[in-house]
């Protein structure tokens, strides 16, 4: 073994008895009161997984895309709000890293291993369509001033700092990064999801934000580009949290039709209940492999763009799909708000609309093999 | 004070599997884990090691592969490790494991205190520890409960079950520490990366003054005959009468029934 595989597996080691110990048990509790009981989110400070991926220069444990996918898919196992926080840190400091100005990684990186960064785009009069925003940089001497509101930011009211999608002008678009700390910042109302409820997703409001020409990520007109890059970085991890999803809803539809029984067999014996449990399984797999190639191809510096959509695409309408068939499973208590199944098919439906709907990414996947054959 | 830490690592399963034709632990395709009980006594270490300062140094007999486990020592805070790995060391038993240890031990040289789980989650016999410290001649106190440094002693608490004990121990001294001493961190993600800049060196059996007669398998007087889980009993239970009169009626009845008690008593 090298260095990187034995300090992969050691972190794995880690994250499941972790995942076991200190997430799983409170899965239904985080679920229940929309927040992270068991001071969860001390503890995943105090351990730095908000490092994870953190290039080594700016003080982060450096890990792959590989290796941190594969400890998104095992905290998701316990529970998926907690792994889709880390998610939305993780491709927020991968653009940072990408396409931030020296000065801007000097300043922000290292202060990422305790502040959540979030990325955000939408806004109430566009989402899908980012030309439809209204937010707004004007330049004004040597500075920047930023207008606007933002809305079902992940992270959203948890996050410290921002990368918010702006137009520089009336059809060019640009980010920028904000602090919570710059005067004209304010948090706005929190969303009243359906799933995922551990994760907080907000509103924030822009006034007269003024930033050095530093906060500038990439160049004046690059939005798209860096909004498409965070969006295909944000598809392998959710790959991943949608893996962990299906890993958690087959343990509970393996015990539960092991132990109940029909007559006097066990359920797991009829072929109707093996027909939806062979389903999630290869459901789970699929989206795993998917995932675990986008990755590898990120890793490799190859595209990943078509692969990590279709992990995301066919991984959360499979989620929501095994779901179904475990909830259908446990019967009457599968449809128990008073049992985990139920809050798996919400947490993996958001997905669904998140980092692009799968409409979208069905264009994308298309338009990607059609180019490939052009 | 210069500890040493005894780990070993364990299939990562509960479902632990024996291979028929050995009668040991089949350890193919399962994935390794630090023994739960040595990540009590690393803990216990750097504890002491916080209050008295000094040096932790983790300590392993093993295939290669167990070097993970080092490797997550170091990242757990151990300052340096040694994997002692060869062939040679194949097939040992308690004995023979103990015998390379405590020669391991001996070549680090000027050791004071000698840490260990009080057993290992597999094997679960706990017969490690006091063998290293017969063979080291220096003192041992097993299931070490509580440990504080004074006055070049250490002050320990042994939980035997029904009975606490409370000692003073003079160095050097070997203990094994129960599960309930502690609660160890996890493993910190950054300093996994940190810990490749601290050294682990491997020892094979050429590097240690060993008899080759006691080292493997042919230092290992222990013969596994057979080996098998104890059948489940499930036992009935029966409520006696509420009344006190009837109900030591019928219980006397029912010994005589069973020949505990003899008919005519
Ligand atoms: C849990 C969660 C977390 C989120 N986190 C973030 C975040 O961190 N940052 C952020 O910026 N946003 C975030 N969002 C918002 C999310 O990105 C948007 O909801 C999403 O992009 C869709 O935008 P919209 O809601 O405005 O719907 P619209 O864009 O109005 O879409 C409405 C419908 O039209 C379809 N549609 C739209 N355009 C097309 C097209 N070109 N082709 C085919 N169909 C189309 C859509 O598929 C959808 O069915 C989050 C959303 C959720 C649910």
């Amino acid at each position: 073994m090298d260095q990187k595989q034995i300090s992969k597996e050691i972190l794995l080691r880690m994250v499941k008895s972790f995942t076991t110990n200190e997430v799983a048990p409170f899965d239904m509790e985080i679920d229940h009161t929309r927040s992270y009981v068991n001071d969860l989110f001390n503890k995943i400070k105090k351990y730095d997984f908000l490092s994870t991926m953190l290039p080594k220069e700016y003080g982060g444990a450096g890990f792959d895309g590989e290796t941190t996918a594969a400890m998104i898919n095992e905290i998701a196992r316990g529970n998926a709000s907690l792994a889709v926080t880390l998610e939305g840190h993780f491709k927020s400091i991968d653009q940072i890293v990408k396409y931030g100005n020296q000065a801007l990684k000097d300043e922000y990186l290292p202060q990422s291993k305790s502040r959540i960064i979030a990325f955000s785009m939408t806004e109430p009069s566009g989402g899908s369509n980012p030309l439809g925003i209204a937010s707004h940089a004007e330049k004004k001497g040597d500075k920047w001033i930023i207008n606007g509101d933002k809305i079902m930011i992940t992270n959203g009211g948890l996050a410290e700092i921002y990368c918010v999608l702006v137009k520089t002008a009336p059809k060019e678009l640009s980010f920028f990064v904000v602090d919570k700390d710059m005067p004209g910042f304010e948090y706005g109302k929190q969303e009243n999801f359906l799933g995922l409820t551990g994760v907080p997703v907000g509103e924030i409001v822009m006034n007269n934000i003024e930033v050095d020409e530093n906060h500038l990520l990439g160049k004046i007109g690059m939005g798209k580009e860096i909004g498409d890059s965070a969006h295909n970085d944000a598809r392998v991890l959710m790959g991943a949290v949608l893996t962990g999803i299906m890993e958690h809803e087959l343990n509970i539809v393996t015990d539960y039709a092991t132990h109940r029984k029909a007559i006097d067999t066990p359920i797991i014996q009829m072929q109707g209940i093996q027909r939806k449990i062979a389903d999630i399984a290869v459901a789970k797999e699929t989206t795993k492999l998917l995932y675990q190639k986008a990755a590898w191809l990120k890793d490799h510096r190859q595209d990943y763009e078509q692969e990590a959509a279709m992990a995301k695409a066919y991984g959360s309408r499979s989620a929501v799909k095994s779901g179904d068939n475990a909830l259908q499973i446990l019967g009457g208590y599968g449809y128990s708000l008073d049992y985990p199944v139920e809050h798996l098919i919400r947490d993996a439906r958001a997905m669904e609309i998140a980092e692009g709907t799968v409409e979208k990414m069905r264009t994308e996947i298309a338009l990607i093999e059609a180019k490939n054959r052009a | 004070m210069k500890i040493v830490v005894c780990i070993k690592q364990v299939p990562e399963t509960t479902n632990v599997k024996i291979d028929e034709k050995t009668k040991n632990i089949d350890r193919r395709g399962l994935g390794g884990v630090i023994n739960s009980y040595d990540l009590h006594a690393l803990k216990a270490a750097l504890d002491i090691k916080n209050q008295v300062g000094g040096e932790v140094i983790t300590l392993t007999m093993g295939p290669d592969d167990f070097a993970v486990s080092l490797q997550e020592t170091l990242a757990l805070g151990a300052d340096k490790s040694v994997l002692l790995s060869d062939r040679a060391f194949a097939g040992a038993d308690t004995l023979a494991t103990g015998y390379v240890l405590g020669k391991a031990i001996e070549k680090i040289g000027n050791v004071d205190l000698v840490l260990l789980g009080q057993q290992s989650v597999d094997a679960d016999t706990g017969q490690v520890g006091p063998i290293i410290a017969e063979l080291l001649q220096v003192s041992q106190v097993t299931y070490a409960d509580k440990m504080i440094a004074k006055n070049e002693n250490l002050l320990i608490k042994r939980n035997l079950g029904t009975v606490e004990q409370e000692i003073t121990a003079k160095l050097p001294l070997l203990a094994t520490i129960t599960e309930t001493i502690n609660e160890p961190e996890y493993t910190n993600v950054v300093e996994i990366a940190k810990s490749f800049d601290k050294t682990i060196t491997t020892w094979h059996a050429k590097d240690l003054d060993l008899e080759d007669s006691r080292v493997g398998q042919a230092g290992s007087p222990t013969i596994v005959c057979s080996i098998s889980s104890p059948e489940k009993v499930v036992k009935q239970g029966h409520k006696l009468a509420d009344d006190p009169v009837a109900a030591a009626k019928e219980l006397v009845a029912a010994l005589k029934k069973q020949n505990v008690l003899a008919e005519d008593e």
